[in-house]
C-alpha cells in the first residue's frame, strides 16, 4: 500500500504542494473516495471499548456500515459530495503483493492465537486487526447502504485510486480522496488524504497539489512514476540498497528506470542489485495507462435519501438506533436542499505572488512562521 | 525605509478589527503612495481590499517598496494597548524583520513603543479586475449591519433581491421567514442618512450570512456602505475611509440542481 517513503521526499523538495485545512474549507467539491480502502479503514478502526468489531444480533460485522454512515455524512454536514469508488479486479502485477499480505495476515492469525494463551488484551487486540480482511459481502453490503443514502459510487474495473484520480482528471470531481500516495502517479490534480479518519482524532484534511509536486521535484510524470517504481510500490520489488534518496538522485542523474537499470550494470563495482524479471515497464504501464472507465461515462448523482429503506436496512437488519439514522437521513436531505457557496477563484484569475519582490528569501524564510490552529 | 503617522491610533485599530476575523495574516504592500493589502479567506470566499492613501496619515513617507507580512491578531494586540486618541506611527526599515509601532499621548508626556515580528506569508493573490456592476446600493453602515444581525437569526443565508425602486433582504429558514425592505431616500440635513439604489438589471443573489458578519465589523470605519452587485458574481461591499477604502468582495451561494 502506497509508496515507501514518497511523502518524506515531497515534503522536502516540494513543501508547497501540501496544504493542511479544516473539513469545512472543502465545502461545494465533489470528491471522489476510494471506498475498499475506506472499507479497510472503518473495519479496523470502528471498534467498541473493548476493541471488538460492532455487531449485530446475528453476529454480523457492522463497523462498516458505521463507518460509512457516519463519516459520508459529516462530509455531507461540511457541504462536501463524497462519490465512492469500489476497487474491481486486482492487475496481475499486484498477485506478488496480495500474496504478500495474505502471508502477513497468516502470520497474524497465527500469533493471534499464540497471544491468546499469553498475551495481554492489547496484545491480541492489535494482531486481531492485522487478520482483518474485506469480504465480497461487507462490500456489498456497503454499496447497498450508500444507494440508500443517495451517494454515488462507482465500480472501478480494477484499482480504485486509478479511478478515482481518472474522475478528478476529467473534471468531474475536485479531487481524489485516499491514503495511499500512489494515487499520485494516476495524475490527480488533487490528492486529498485525512477525508475519512474519525472525527475524534482532530487530523486537518491535507491536500496535495499535483502541478505543484512536479514543479518542486523539478519531474514530469514518467519519471516521476519511475521514481515511486523505484521507492517501491505495489506492483513490482525494489532494486536491493536503493532508498529513497538514493532513488531520487538515480532518477534525476539518468531519468529514467532503464538508464538507471543501465548505469547500475556497467558499473561492476556497484553494490546494488538489479532484481532478476523485473517488470518494472509493465508496472509503469499499470501507472500510465490504468484500466479505467472514463469520467465522461461515469455519472455522478447525488439523490434525496430513501429514509424508510435506510432505516429497514440499518435498522432492523443491522442493529442501528432508529432516531440516529432518521437524523442522518434529514442532516442528508437538508445539505442536499441548501445552495453551495461559491469561491471566487471561480472568477478572479489567482495570480501567482511575482517572485522577484522576495529578495533577500533565504533570510526571510527564517523568521518564524505563524502556526494556524 | 518606511514611516506613517496616523492623527489617532483608533483608524488603524479599527481597519484591523474588521480584517482579523476573517484573515489571520496577510501582507501589507507598502508604495510611495500608501498602503493596500489583498488577503482571502481560506475557503477563498471572502476577499479583502483595503488601501489606504498616503494623505490618510498624517506625515507619510515610504522610500522604496516594501512588503510586511503581518500576523493580524497580534497586531491587534499591541494596537489594542494605545488609547484612541494616540498618535500611532508605524515605521519599518527597508529590509526589516520587524515592525515598530510607536503611541504617543497626546496630553501626558507618554510615549509607548513596540515592536512587531514580521511573518513571511506566501498567499496567490486574485487578480480583481474591473467588474461590471449590474445594482449598486448605498446605506447607512450601521442599518446594513443590523439588516445582517436580524436576518441571520432565521437562516444561514441571505438574500438580496434588488428591483428599480427597492432592495428587498430576504431569509427563509426553518423557524420561519423575515423580510426587510429599503426604499431610497434623500435627507438633505442628514446625508449620511440617505439612501440611494441605482439598477441596470434586477438582482436576486443569495450570501452566506457567517460571511456577512465577518464584513459588518468594518461598521465604525465609514457611515455609509456601498453594494455592489452583479448577477451570478460576487458581491462587493465598499467602506470608505477618510482617503482610501476597505472592500470585501464575497463570492455568492448558488442552488446546484444536483
Amino acid at each position: 500500500m502506497g509508496i515507501k517513503g514518497l511523502n518524506a521526499l515531497i515534503n522536502e523538495h516540494s513543501p508547497k504542494a501540501f496544504r493542511n485545512g479544516e473539513m469545512k474549507t472543502f465545502f461545494g467539491r465533489k470528491v471522489a473516495i476510494d471506498a475498499s480502502m475506506c472499507l479497510y479503514q472503518f473495519l479496523i478502526a470502528v471498534r467498541q471499548q473493548d476493541g471488538q468489531q460492532l455487531a449485530n444480533e446475528e453476529g454480523e460485522t457492522t463497523s462498516h456500515l458505521m463507518g460509512f454512515f457516519y463519516r459520508t455524512i459529516r462530509m455531507v454536514g461540511y457541504g462536501i459530495k463524497p462519490c465512492y469508488v469500489f476497487d474491481g479486479k486486482p492487475p496481475v502485477l499486484k498477485g506478488g503483493e496480495l500474496e504478500k499480505r495474505l502471508k502477513r495476515r497468516e502470520e497474524a492469525e497465527k500469533q493471534r492465537l499464540d497471544m491468546k494463551e499469553t498475551g495481554t488484551l492489547a496484545d491480541i487486540a492489535k494482531f486481531e486487526r492485522r487478520t482483518v480482511r474485506v469480504t465480497r459481502e461487507q462490500n456489498d453490503q456497503a454499496k447497498k447502504l450508500l444507494e440508500l443514502m443517495g451517494i454515488p459510487y462507482v465500480d472501478a474495473p480494477c484499482e480504485a485510486e486509478a479511478q478515482c484520480a481518472e474522475l478528478a482528471k476529467g473534471g468531474k470531481v475536485y479531487a481524489a480522496a485516499s491514503e495511499d500516495m500512489d494515487t499520485l502517479c494516476y495524475e490527480t490534480p488533487y490528492l486529498l488524504r485525512h477525508m475519512t479518519t474519525a472525527e475524534a482524532r482532530k487530523l486537518p484534511v491535507t491536500e496535495i497539489d499535483y502541478a505543484k509536486v512536479m514543479e518542486g521535484l523539478e519531474m514530469e510524470l514518467p519519471q516521476f512514476i519511475d521514481l515511486c517504481i523505484l521507492l517501491g510500490c505495489d506492483y513490482c520489488e525494489t532494486i536491493k540498497g536503493v532508498g529513497p534518496v538514493t532513488a531520487f538522485k538515480l532518477i534525476k542523474e539518468h531519468g529514467s528506470i532503464e538508464k538507471v537499470v543501465e548505469a547500475i550494470e556497467n558499473n561492476p563495482k556497484s553494490k546494488q542489485k538489479i532484481p532478476e524479471n523485473w517488470p518494472y515497464n509493465e508496472a509503469r504501464e499499470l501507472f500510465l495507462h490504468p484500466e479505467v472507465i472514463p469520467a465522461s461515462e461515469c455519472e455522478l448523482e447525488w439523490k434525496e435519501p430513501d429514509e424508510e429503506a435506510l432505516v429497514d436496512y440499518m435498522v432492523r437488519q443491522h442493529g442501528f438506533s432508529e432516531q440516529r439514522i432518521r437524523d442522518g437521513a434529514s442532516k442528508l436531505r437538508k445539505s442536499l436542499k441548501t445552495g453551495t457557496q461559491g469561491r471566487l477563484d471561480k472568477f478572479f484569475v489567482v495570480k501567482k505572488r511575482p517572485a522577484e519582490e522576495k529578495k533577500g528569501k533565504n533570510t526571510k524564510e527564517e523568521k518564524p512562521k505563524k502556526k494556524r490552529k | 525605509m518606511l514611516e506613517g503617522k496616523f492623527e489617532e491610533a483608533s483608524l488603524l485599530k479599527k481597519i484591523v478589527e474588521a480584517m482579523k476575523d476573517c484573515v489571520s495574516s496577510c501582507n501589507f504592500n507598502c508604495t510611495e503612495n500608501g498602503i493596500s493589502v489583498q488577503a482571502v479567506d481560506n475557503s477563498r470566499v471572502l476577499l479583502i481590499s483595503l488601501l489606504i492613501e498616503k494623505d490618510t496619515f498624517e506625515e507619510y513617507r515610504c522610500d522604496r517598496n516594501i512588503t510586511l507580512g503581518v500576523g493580524l491578531g497580534s497586531l491587534s494586540k499591541i494596537i489594542g494597548n494605545g488609547a484612541n486618541s494616540d498618535y500611532l506611527t508605524i515605521s519599518a526599515d527597508d529590509d526589516a524583520d520587524k515592525l515598530n509601532i510607536i503611541f504617543e499621548d497626546k496630553v501626558k508626556d507618554k510615549i509607548s513603543e513596540y515592536n512587531l515580528k514580521l511573518l513571511d506569508i506566501d498567499a496567490d493573490l486574485l487578480d480583481v479586475g474591473p467588474m461590471d456592476t449590474d445594482a449598486t446600493i448605498t446605506l447607512p453602515s450601521a442599518d446594513f449591519a443590523k439588516i445582517c444581525k436580524d436576518m441571520k437569526v432565521l437562516s444561514e443565508s441571505l438574500q438580496i433581491i434588488v428591483t428599480k425602486d427597492s432592495a428587498l433582504f430576504q431569509s427563509v429558514g426553518d423557524i420561519g421567514t423575515g423580510n426587510i425592505v429599503i426604499r431610497p431616500k434623500t435627507d438633505i440635513d442628514h446625508p449620511e442618512e440617505s439612501v440611494t439604489i441605482s439598477l441596470d438589471k434586477p438582482i436576486d443573489l443569495s450570501f452566506g450570512s457567517k460571511y456577512l458578519s465577518d464584513i459588518i465589523k468594518a461598521t465604525s470605519l465609514s457611515q455609509k456602505v456601498t453594494i455592489k452587485l452583479t448577477d451570478q458574481s460576487p458581491g462587493v461591499f465598499e467602506y470608505k475611509l477618510p482617503s482610501g477604502y476597505l472592500r470585501f468582495y464575497l463570492a455568492p451561494k448558488f442552488d446546484e440542481s444536483n
